[in-house]
């Protein structure tokens, strides 16, 4: 048996453990991670052994295993800094869907089952029983996810022509199950976004009660 | 092995339409004289649909049921008319009928007719979306269709069976989506009406007797619905038109419809918005 036989075989038994761990693992980022380790192995035996498919084949997934995994990271990254800073979802905008609305055409309507979030992008939206209208670059519906009952509290209608983009609950998901990280920055964001929510509620309430949030009086 | 050929099948569920939820009770709000229908509602639905469109009718009866300025017989009327809204007459529910029909042993044969968008609309979105847009362009939209309904011949039973076996793949249509969001706007518009003008609630909950069939009466019935709702009750709930007398003028044109005269429907509305200073 030849040296370059031997270095062949257990070449490939090396990469075979690595094969083997990568349908192991149960999440994205480290699936993503042994997926590339084995392409690199895979393409290094492949070239001083002449195996040209397996060198092509792997020479294309690397590529794309890199790509994933830098998206995955990426979102992690994004939502990890919208915590510690605005709150802000504008990291959800690369899987969102964009939908243009007529004046009338309503998005969703109060009491109605939850499946999407939006996010608006142009136009003008009222929420219809409160009489608010919403922002450019409001997110609705992100914490219908979370709701137990995922029904809307209001009915969201567009009064002026636009663009909204929008992601369904189940996308959200899926991300939130490949990604264990994402999924723990993403409950800690909205729960920010509750508590500011909760907030703003508490200083409008002393506004009515007490006429200014100055006028609140101290509490224990 | 169980499991496994389970998570299979949870796996390729969205592709095979396949629904094994569990099917809904009668909501809790519910009064006692009206349950035996509603009862028999969510199996109509389970039928016709399956125990997840039977859960999204009882969890909007249920908005209803829970409200305290809703009286049994609006309840009554809203579980009928939405049960039989949510029922909508397209190609595959109306061969589900002429089937559970031959099941009876009261086989019949009948023509039904459509328009080309109600055959196209019943295919699922990603096939039919771009259909649809191919026909709007060369003009097919309204092109009227006939289809024999034939639960007789062995042939036609066959057929029958194909087609209502196109069911498992109903919610993934054009015309689902729009058939959810009529009954969504026809329930919003009695909410509001319950908080807004109370007295109108019962002819608003009336309306969806405006909208029924297949082909040009569907289409007829329709067209009359938007333009009342958009004309007339829209503004006054929206307080942009003043209107004393709601119910009666959603009646009135609830009856025009229903009696065919959608000249007549179109002349009210503008009528009745001359009267309250709202433009034509």
């Amino acid at each position: 048996m030849d040296v370059s036989h031997l270095a062949q075989t257990f070449g490939s038994l090396f990469v075979s453990i690595f094969v083997v761990a990568t349908y192991t693992m149960k999440t994205m980022i480290p699936l993503r991670v042994f997926g590339i380790l084995t392409n690199v192995l895979l393409i290094a035996i492949a070239i001083p052994t002449h195996h040209y498919p397996t060198l092509v084949l792997h020479g294309i997934l690397l590529p794309l295993n890199v790509y994933r995994l830098h998206e995955m990271l990426q979102l992690v990254r994004d939502v990890k800094k919208s915590v510690n800073s605005d709150l802000s979802m504008d990291w959800l905008k690369p899987f969102m869907t964009r939908r243009s609305c007529r004046a009338g055409d309503v998005l969703f309507y109060k009491d109605e089952p939850a499946e999407e979030m939006f996010y608006i992008v142009s136009g003008r939206y009222r929420l219809v029983e409160s009489g608010i209208e919403l922002p450019v670059g409001a997110l609705v519906g992100e914490l219908g996810m979370l709701s137990p009952t995922h029904e809307r509290t209001q009915t969201l209608e567009c009064i002026e022509p636009g663009d909204v983009l929008s992601v369904t609950y189940t996308q959200v998901e899926e991300l939130f199950v490949q990604n264990p990280e994402f999924g723990f920055y993403f409950l800690k964001l909205a729960s920010a976004r509750l508590f500011e929510n909760i907030g703003k509620l508490e200083d409008k309430l002393a506004e009515q009660v007490y006429g200014g949030v100055g006028a609140r009086p101290a509490t224990a | 092995m169980n499991s496994i050929a389970e998570s299979f099948r949870f796996l390729f569920s969205d592709l095979t339409g396949e629904d094994n939820g569990p099917l809904p009770a009668v909501p809790d709000g519910v009064p006692e004289a009206l349950r035996p229908a509603v009862a028999d509602a969510i199996a109509e639905l389970n039928a016709y649909q399956g125990p997840s469109y039977a859960q999204l009718y009882a969890h909007r009866l249920n908005r209803f049921a829970r409200r305290r300025d809703v009286d049994a017989e609006l309840l009554g009327l809203i579980a009928r008319q939405m049960a039989r809204r949510m029922c909508y007459d397209d190609p595959i529910g109306i061969a589900q009928r002429h089937l559970a029909a031959v099941r009876c042993g009261t086989a019949s044969e009948a023509r039904h007719r459509f328009r080309l968008e109600e055959l196209v609309g019943a295919l699922p979105g990603k096939l039919g979306r771009p259909l649809l847009l191919g026909c709007a362009q060369v003009g097919w939209l309204h092109l009227p269709i006939s289809l024999r309904f034939n639960g007789c011949g062995l042939w036609g039973r066959q057929r029958l069976r194909l087609q209502a076996g196109l069911r498992r793949w109903r919610r993934f249509s054009e015309r689902y989506a729009s058939e959810r969001a009529w009954v969504e706007r026809w329930l919003h518009m009695i909410d509001r009406s319950l908080t807004k003008a109370p007295a109108a609630a019962m002819a608003i909950a009336e309306t969806a007797t405006m909208v029924d069939g297949s082909g040009e009466t569907y289409r007829r019935g329709l067209a009359d619905w938007h333009l009342l709702i958009d004309g007339v009750v829209k503004p006054v709930l929206d307080g942009a038109m003043p209107l004393a007398d709601l119910a009666g003028a959603v009646a009135e044109i609830t009856t025009l419809s229903r009696e065919g005269s959608s000249e007549r429907v179109a002349e009210t509305v503008r009528r009745l918005r001359k009267e309250a200073g709202h433009g034509t």
